[in-house]
């Protein structure tokens, strides 16, 4: 049987954003082939200061959005609750952050604090490294603990299965590619190089990195226990988020050392718009599932009768 | 064209009102007068077995009450398994074929299946999603013959 694609109401929010995504995507290749084949005249910009871009702190927002709603759909004493309400403050980190630092963190002209002069800058600065602690190993600490907490209830309702090789493997690859930076960090401070204090957040966030991975890994493995209805959707897109996260910083890691000429900025945004996107899809996706549940497709019961009795439920 | 088996069994009661029409067109009609002599045999027979001693009214209802009863299971039974389908076609769109296959055990009973089933909604999709679902999943089924099965 085919189902027709409806781009209506909540069921379709999993679709909006993955055209989204798809569009953005397609015009920041666009825009990098174009400036390719002009022979890179000029220079490619992202947002400043490694603050996160106009998508990306949209994609956040709209994120908290969709987990304020479903938030509201666990009332206290649901077993989910801790943890929609645990991804909803990650969510609200990540926004807040990602405005925060775009209007306060960077010295543009509409920054109150650059009307201040040299004090101003000072601030100016302190406040991007505030937004990029609260986005880094803030946001992912709290991603830990719902993890964690669903992973709980995942358990609880059999859906746990032991890790294999390959899901430790993966926080494995991890662990190296922590101690990698943190060797580097290390050999550059002996050289007396000191890191920069952006680049300590990023260390700082890499350990929880490291059990990210490995609840992912977990996470997974119950997901697919489970099957791939509407409600293994939503966890999976959390383990996709998580991965990306982790992907993400490799991947910002190794451009510098063997690419020069690929622009590390649209490089930087295309990537976190990706994470961003996967995880705003684990609350779209529960809130098409519970639209789901209130407007089903009528194949099974097409001759609809009467209400069931209180009772009887 | 033959008459209808009601306008037979009223001819046959003699009713009134069922006579003329029939008579001429049971004089055409070899197979209608067949039809009316099967019919008069039956209630004959019907008549010798009301009339019978009170053992044999015992034994006739008794034969009544069991397939009363057969016939009541039956309609419990087919309610249950559209119940039980209902809730593997829930489980299996919420969740996926192996967490239906590792609820649907055939030792459960179809009330236990709801029972388990509706507490996973409740708790992935949240208490009115899943109070939805259970809606959706009771809508029109035969509540008479359910009840029948849930009180076995």
């Amino acid at each position: 049987m085919r189902r027709e694609f409806n781009f209506d109401g909540m069921e379709a929010a999993p679709r909006w954003i993955a055209i989204f995504l798809g569009a953005n995507l397609l015009v920041h290749l666009l825009v990098l082939y174009v400036w390719n084949a002009a022979g890179q005249v000029v220079s490619l910009q992202g947002s400043s200061g490694g603050t996160s871009a106009l998508s990306v702190t949209g994609m956040a927002m709209l994120n908290l959005w969709l987990c304020l709603m479903v938030l509201k759909s666990f009332p206290a004493g649901q077993p989910l609750r801790s943890t929609w309400l645990l991804l909803t403050v990650a969510a609200a980190v990540e926004g807040a952050s990602g405005v925060v630092g775009q209007v306060l963190g960077t010295d543009w002209l509409l920054n109150p604090l650059t009307w201040a002069g040299s004090a101003g800058f000072g601030w100016i600065e302190q406040i991007r490294l505030t937004t990029l602690f609260a986005s880094g190993p803030v946001h992912l600490a709290l991603l830990a603990t719902a993890m964690a907490a669903v992973l709980r209830i995942l358990q609880r309702y059999g859906f746990w299965v032991r890790p294999s090789a390959a899901d430790w493997a993966v926080p494995g690859i991890a662990c190296l590619f922590a101690l990698c930076r943190f060797g580097e960090a290390c050999v550059a401070s002996l050289a007396g190089k000191p890191g920069s204090l952006e680049n300590c957040i990023s260390l700082a966030g890499l350990p929880l990195l490291c059990v990210l991975f490995l609840e992912a890994m977990l996470l997974r493995q119950s997901v697919l226990r489970m099957g791939n209805g509407l409600i293994a959707r939503v966890w999976m897109a959390l383990v996709c988020g998580i991965l990306l996260t982790g992907a993400g910083e490799a991947v910002l890691w190794v451009i510098p050392h063997y690419s020069q000429t690929l622009p590390l900025a649209i490089s930087g945004i295309l990537i976190r718009l990706l994470i961003a996107a996967a995880f705003a899809l684990a609350p779209a996706c529960q809130l098409a599932a519970q639209h789901r549940a209130f407007k089903p497709d009528r194949g099974i019961s097409e001759n609809v009768g009467s209400h069931s009795p209180v009772l009887a439920r | 064209m033959h008459p209808k088996s009601a306008e037979f069994i009223a001819f046959c009661d003699g009713e009134a009102g069922a006579g003329r029409g029939m008579q001429k067109h049971l004089a055409k009609c070899e197979k209608c007068r067949d039809e009316v002599r099967r019919i008069r045999s039956e209630k004959e027979t019907l008549a010798a077995g009301f009339a019978a001693p009170g053992a044999g009214n015992a034994a006739g209802l008794s034969g009544v009450l069991s397939a009363m009863a057969a016939w009541r299971r039956n309609r419990s039974a087919e309610a249950a398994s559209e119940l039980r389908s209902r809730l593997r076609w829930q489980i299996e769109t919420y969740c996926g074929a192996p967490a239906l296959r590792m609820l649907d055990q055939p030792e459960l009973r179809t009330e236990e299946l709801l029972g388990k089933t509706g507490e996973m909604l409740d708790i992935f999709l949240g208490p009115r999603a899943g109070e939805a679902v259970r809606d959706e999943v009771f809508r029109g089924l035969d509540w008479a013959a359910l009840a029948g099965e849930t009180e076995r």
